[in-house]
């Protein structure tokens, strides 16, 4: 898939060099996060270095999107993923959100783009 | 020994009248509040020869005001004013200039009114283009729910209680009562303060400043040249700006592990004064829970002690808070009352009552949680 295919999915994102693979992983309907290959830490937002270790040896790796909420003001939920990095997104399936609430990711469509949420995990 | 330690003065203070809708640019009242500062001062053009502002460019307001020369200027973004006079501060410290003058303007961009008015929407445009989304995210709690969800984590973990964040907003306008320059003058009862139409779970109305056009401005010189000035100086004894790896809204770790808690670690460090010390207190109050969350990281009491703590420290009789019977806080109404003005009206109101028989030591501690705390310890 094209760069610009990207920007045109995702009109108004602040799309970079540094970010674009995120946004192309939302296409694909994966959630991508950084992860350092020198020590292995994951970091997002998605940035040039790793701030751990100062490695150039970054590269998207996909996350579970399984987490609990960390807090929220509805719709929008602040999640701890299972890897140890914060996601935020939309909670679908859910009129009650709760702080320690299990929750896993799903995808809604917004503007005809994929965009991930999260719903209560059974 | 923090170099910066009494080495300058605020010697004036500048407005404008705070309104919703003020029907003028953002230049027309830094100008005019950068006017009255300056004579305030007892100073004219001539004497400024530095600048230190938020978003309008210090060349466009040089211009406006015709000062002949400036040796030093910086814009910095965004605006807690703090951030404006810490800069001016260490410019003047530094021999880069001898008199600066600092101002910020707020102007409403933002809602559905703003978005219906030509000249605001023209604006709002030119900013967001500066500024961007800080998380790539397609939802992000910046910059508008982070302070509901971070308020809910707070009540959540501390078994805080909506009547915590109310005793900031009824203080506020307790205070702004007297103020004639505020734009919310009518008293609220606790009762008012739940009845609120709700937001953001868990903050109300009555939780959020209040958007003003509307500037405010201050000169700062060295502590010499201060003594020949008509008012009182009132020193910077210690300043102190405090920001984490973790800056962005949803990334914090912790309320524990901010930006408030080095600046808290900084500014004590930098002072000779304590908080036994301070008479007056002036927190951010863009959202009650950034002052309730001030109480604690200025030292006043634990983490998540501060609901509690404001029980104890409450005068039913006036409908304010008193710390330890003695400390006035946000005696202008804050910006929850007084205006939104990112901490300048905090700032302007601080410097007014150090000129004062009443006081002589404040506390202005600003900005919020992330990327933008600081504070100024003030005294005379």
């Amino acid at each position: 898939m094209s760069d610009l295919e990207v920007f045109e999915r995702y009109p108004g994102r602040p799309i970079d060099r540094d970010t674009i693979a995120f946004f192309r992983g939302l296409l694909e309907r994966r959630l991508l996060v950084n992860r350092c290959g020198d020590c292995g830490r994951l970091h997002q937002p998605p940035g040039p270095v790793c701030p751990a270790c100062w490695s150039d040896d970054v590269s998207p790796t996909e996350v579970s999107g399984r987490g609990t909420v960390h807090s929220f003001s509805r719709p929008v939920v602040v999640v701890d993923l299972d890897e140890g990095v914060r996601a935020t997104a939309t909670i679908v399936n859910c009129d009650e959100p709760r702080i320690g609430m299990p929750v896993r990711l799903t995808w809604i469509e917004r503007d005809g783009a994929p965009v991930p949420a999260f719903e209560p995990a059974r | 020994v923090s170099r910066a330690r009494d080495r300058v003065a605020i010697v004036g203070v500048g407005t404008t009248p705070y309104r919703r809708d003020a029907g003028r640019s953002e230049l027309s009242l830094i100008a005019e509040a950068c006017r009255n500062a300056v004579r305030d001062a007892g100073l004219t053009a001539k004497d400024v020869d530095g600048l230190s502002g938020s978003w309008v460019r210090a060349e466009l307001v040089q211009s406006a005001l015709g000062i002949p020369e400036c040796t030093w200027y910086a814009n910095t973004v965004p605006p807690p004013f703090h951030l404006q006079v810490i800069e001016a501060m260490n410019a003047v410290v530094a021999g880069a200039c001898e008199t600066a003058l600092v101002y910020h303007a707020a102007y409403r961009i933002s809602g559905s009114a703003a978005a219906r008015d030509p000249f605001r929407a023209a604006r709002r445009a030119t900013l967001e283009a500066v500024l961007g989304p800080p998380s790539p995210w397609p939802d992000s709690i910046s910059p508008v729910l982070c302070y509901a969800t971070w308020a809910n984590r707070y009540l959540h973990d501390h078994g805080g209680r909506r009547e915590h964040l109310g005793y900031i907003a009824v203080n506020s306008r307790s205070h702004a009562v007297a103020n004639d320059h505020a734009v919310l003058r009518d008293p609220i009862t606790m009762d008012d303060y739940l009845a609120a139409p709700m937001i953001a779970e868990p903050l109300g109305l009555l939780d959020m400043d209040y958007a003003i056009d509307g500037a405010d401005a201050i000169v700062i010189t060295t502590a010499e040249r201060a003594q020949a000035g008509p008012h009182l100086p009132v020193l910077v004894h210690a300043a102190a700006l405090g920001q984490t790896e973790h800056a962005i809204e949803e990334n914090l770790p912790d309320l524990e592990h901010g930006g408030q808690r080095v600046v808290h670690d900084h500014l004590w460090a930098r002072s000779e004064l304590t908080l036994r010390d301070v008479d007056l207190f002036y927190p951010y109050d863009g959202f009650t829970i950034i002052a309730l969350k001030w109480l604690e990281s200025v030292g006043y009491c634990g983490p998540g002690e501060a609901g509690p703590f404001l029980e104890d420290n409450w005068s039913a009789e006036r409908s304010r808070i008193e710390i330890g019977g003695r400390v006035l806080v946000n005696t202008h109404g804050g910006s929850l009352a007084e205006g939104a003005t990112q901490g300048a009206g905090h700032v302007r109101e601080a410097v007014l009552r150090l000129r004062g028989p009443d006081a002589s030591c404040a506390l202005v501690a600003g900005g919020g949680f992330f990327f933008n705390p600081g504070a100024l310890l003030l005294r005379t």
